[in-house]
């Protein structure tokens, strides 16, 4: 079977999506991302609700890319809410962000993050991180079996 | 449980009369005739009282007294001397042998009862086993015994009384260790009782609640201008009085075991050449309830009063030896014994002589040829003159202590305030500084990314349309934001480890060095160091801030060894007077001992950064952990002769292997 290889990036900064995006495709991993601008998009994107109303929910990305500061429901709620819901609660979640404090790895594992992955400012690195990160979880690792 | 006395004495008249009056005072009496007899009743028994004869058949009853006070239950024991009246000398022997009382012969039943009763109330006090009594005054039976109950089901022992004059009686003779008394009484009210209460020397460190009806609204006012320390009003919940209680106990200073209480017995001291007036003196004075001690010349009366306190003396004027005058002069010198109130007796019924006595500081004077009736009444007025004044100076006293604990209460809690306040702001600067340090954390990194990124994506992606030099500016604007995230995270931690709490534990620093060199050699694999750590170095610190000490400074010896071909890095430790010293020595670019101490400032660098990278704030934040953790750390180097940085951790003793 082959993999959809569908990524959600939940993004509000349009560099980051951009630099994110670019760094993406230089890995030639991902076949799809998502970018979800705020927490609210996010969800409406993963419930099929609001924007999203008619999406068929079960057809859920393998990975979400989650920043922390986001705008109206920050990121951790978002955390939150995907591993309150049956459908979403087993998706592969990687806290992808700015911040090293401890505080913010610590919550974010709290609420179930898989990994969390700090974004360099060298962006040389950032590329191989997002080549390392694609081959890890949409090739290496086994994806959750389909909520029912 | 009520008390053991043992009453040693060879006259049944008086072993049967003294057993008699402590039974009926709720003593267990247990006569004894003889030294032998006391002695086996002492190895059995515990004796609470000891009434002992100073004459016994087969013994002298100090030399008893001795073996008591020196065996191990024996200090305890409250030990009243019975003898007649003439040896002066057997008086003071016996109170140098640890009498707590000597009472002479004929004496006053109740006069040895109370104080007996009085003495085991104040070893009681010394003795605390944990119980507490508790004295209830108030005319209103179902209140009463509401309460009674409920206080002795709280562990306490209770007593009652029904009126205000009462309440003072048993609160005299039981010192009670809190009293809790009802407001409106039918003789003297509950306010005037706890002010009697202050006013008594024995009596005023007993803590007093004042019960009140609840429409009565100047009560709490009235209370505490009575010097109550608390009140309740009586249609609260039995259980607000029980816990009132608890916390008046909690609060209350025990009052002084030395204090004797204003209802207790007297004792005076009467001082003449001649037995026969002595005899008379002591006959009327005992018929009044005094305890009389008897001494024929001012030596004698001397020798006494340096052993027992009295309440009034009666002194002769004429006497051979010392004399009447002299004596007194001595006793209005010594410093307790003076404020004791001397009443001159003489045959001269002289203006001059009487002037005289008042002149050397005889509070009063009577003629020999006085009635008895007159000494009687004076030596009342004495007393009670100085029971005035006694009071009016626990007043005073107590008006100034009240002054002092108020103004201490004022200061304390200004000092309170200012700390709260300071606390407060404090606490408010932190969570300002840790909003800042996560803003910066995660706003300020955002933009240097893009900068980063796209610069790069300009330089592959666009590198056709820019000559050399656009490109040599393109990496210098990449090198730049990467240099300005260094800093951020540098100072990110420069502010952390200034806040982080402390985790002292033992650290092998060792091992830990071992950890960071692996972590550091991964920077440059190719380069080739000697690193040399002496093993066992073991302090008491926080592990983490260690690492990121040993991270820094072993750092700092890797990138200025750098351009050395044979590289050496140590790690060591040398005794120092209060401790040890450890240190990271290198052989690498070293520094000018003058800028030493720049080293430790933050941004302050020795180097370009086209020499050697960094920022400037690896040394600063080492800095800062080692004085965190109550040490020092110091820099020696020379130019291109290498840098040892020393830090001691004097707080966190060094355990040397």
């Amino acid at each position: 079977m082959t993999r959809d290889r569908l990524i959600l990036l939940v993004e509000d900064n349009d560099d980051d999506v951009q630099l994110t995006l670019r760094a993406f495709e230089a890995s030639h991993i991902v076949t799809r991302i998502i970018v979800a601008r705020n927490g609210e998009e996010a969800l409406d994107y993963l419930f099929a609700t609001g924007a999203h109303a008619g999406r068929d929910p079960l057809a859920t990305p393998e990975l979400i890319l989650l920043d922390l500061k986001l705008p109206r429901i920050d990121g951790l709620e978002v955390l939150r809410r995907i591993r309150g819901d049956a459908r979403t609660r087993r998706l592969p979640v990687i806290v992808l962000t700015s911040s090293k404090e401890e505080l913010d790895v610590a919550r974010s594992y709290d609420l179930g993050a898989n990994s969390f992955v700090h974004k360099s400012v060298d962006f040389s690195q950032f590329i191989r991180a997002a080549h390392e990160l694609g081959t890890y979880w949409l090739v290496l690792n086994q994806p959750p079996p389909a909520a029912g | 449980m009520s008390a053991l006395v043992l009453i040693v004495d060879d006259s049944l008249t008086v072993r049967m009369n003294l057993a008699d009056a402590f039974s009926e005072a709720g003593f267990e009496a247990m006569p004894c005739a003889t030294a032998a007899e006391a002695r086996d009743a002492l190895a059995r028994m515990s004796v609470d009282v000891l009434v002992l004869d100073v004459l016994l058949p087969d013994g002298d009853g100090i030399e008893l007294l001795r073996e008591v006070r020196l065996s191990p239950a024996g200090s305890r024991i409250v030990v009243l001397m019975l003898s007649s009246e003439a040896e002066v000398k057997d008086r003071v022997r016996a109170m140098r042998s640890g009498a707590d009382e000597y009472v002479g012969k004929p004496y006053d039943v109740t006069y040895v009862v109370e104080k007996a009763r009085e003495l085991v109330r104040v070893r009681q006090l010394a003795n605390d086993d944990g119980r507490s009594r508790i004295l209830i005054v108030d005319d209103s039976v179902t209140f009463r015994e509401e309460l009674r109950a409920a206080l002795e089901r709280e562990g306490h022992t209770v007593l009652v009384a029904t009126s205000g004059e009462e309440g003072l009686r048993v609160a005299a003779r039981h010192r009670p260790n809190a009293i809790v008394v009802d407001g409106i009484l039918p003789g003297i009210d509950g306010a005037t009782v706890i002010r009697h209460v202050r006013l008594d020397a024995a009596l005023r460190g007993t803590p007093c609640l004042l019960l009140t009806a609840s429409d009565d609204l100047g009560a709490e006012l009235r209370a505490l201008d009575a010097g109550a320390d608390a009140f309740v009003r009586k249609d609260d919940n039995l259980d607000v009085v029980i816990a009132k209680v608890a916390a008046v106990l909690r609060r209350a200073v025990t009052p002084k075991s030395e204090a004797v209480s204003v209802l207790g017995p007297r004792k005076i001291l009467a001082v003449d050449d001649s037995p026969t007036y002595l005899q008379a003196i002591a006959g009327t004075l005992r018929e009044e309830g005094y305890d009389v001690v008897l001494a024929r010349s001012g030596e004698e009366a001397l020798e006494l009063l340096a052993v027992e306190t009295v309440d009034c003396i009666l002194l002769d004027l004429l006497m051979p030896g010392l004399g009447g005058k002299e004596t007194c002069r001595r006793i209005k010198a010594a410093p307790i014994v003076r404020d004791v109130p001397l009443i001159m007796l003489t045959s001269l019924e002289e203006r001059s002589a009487m002037l005289e006595g008042l002149a050397i500081g005889a509070d009063d004077y009577i003629p020999k040829s006085s009635e008895f009736e007159v000494l009687k009444a004076r030596v009342r007025a004495q007393i009670r003159r100085k029971q005035f004044e006694d009071q009016s100076r626990r007043v005073r006293e107590e008006l100034h202590l009240k002054e002092m604990e108020a103004s201490q209460f004022r200061a304390a809690q200004e000092l309170a305030t200012t700390r709260a306040a300071l606390i407060e702001e404090l606490e408010y600067k932190n969570h300002e500084l840790e909003a800042f340090s996560y803003s910066v954390s995660h706003d300020l990194r955002a933009p240097l990314r893009s900068i980063d990124g796209f610069s790069q994506i300009l330089l592959t992606d666009h590198s056709d349309q820019l000559d050399a030099q656009g490109q040599d500016y393109l990496r210098r604007v990449r090198a730049a934001s990467q240099r300005m995230a260094e800093l951020i995270d540098d100072l990110l931690e420069l502010s952390r480890v200034g806040r982080a709490e402390l985790l002292l534990q033992r650290v092998d620093l060792s091992a830990l060095a071992h950890n960071v060199i692996a972590d550091v050699r991964r920077l440059d694999m190719g380069r080739t160091a000697d690193f040399v750590v002496r093993e066992g170095l073991v302090v008491d610190a926080d592990r983490h801030l260690m690492r990121i000490v040993l991270e820094n400074l072993l750092g700092n010896a890797w990138k200025f060894t750098s351009k050395i071909a044979d590289a050496r890095i140590e790690v060591g430790a040398m005794s120092l007077p209060n401790g040890n010293a450890y240190f990271i020595r290198d052989n690498g670019a070293g520094f000018s001992m003058p800028h030493a101490n720049k080293l430790f400032q933050p941004f302050q660098r020795l180097h370009s950064v086209a020499e050697f990278p960094g920022t400037g704030i690896g040394l600063a934040t080492t800095q800062r952990i080692i004085s965190r953790h109550g040490g020092r750390v110091w820099a020696e180097g020379a130019v291109d002769h290498g840098a040892t940085i020393f830090f001691a951790l004097s707080r966190a003793a060094a355990v040397h292997p």
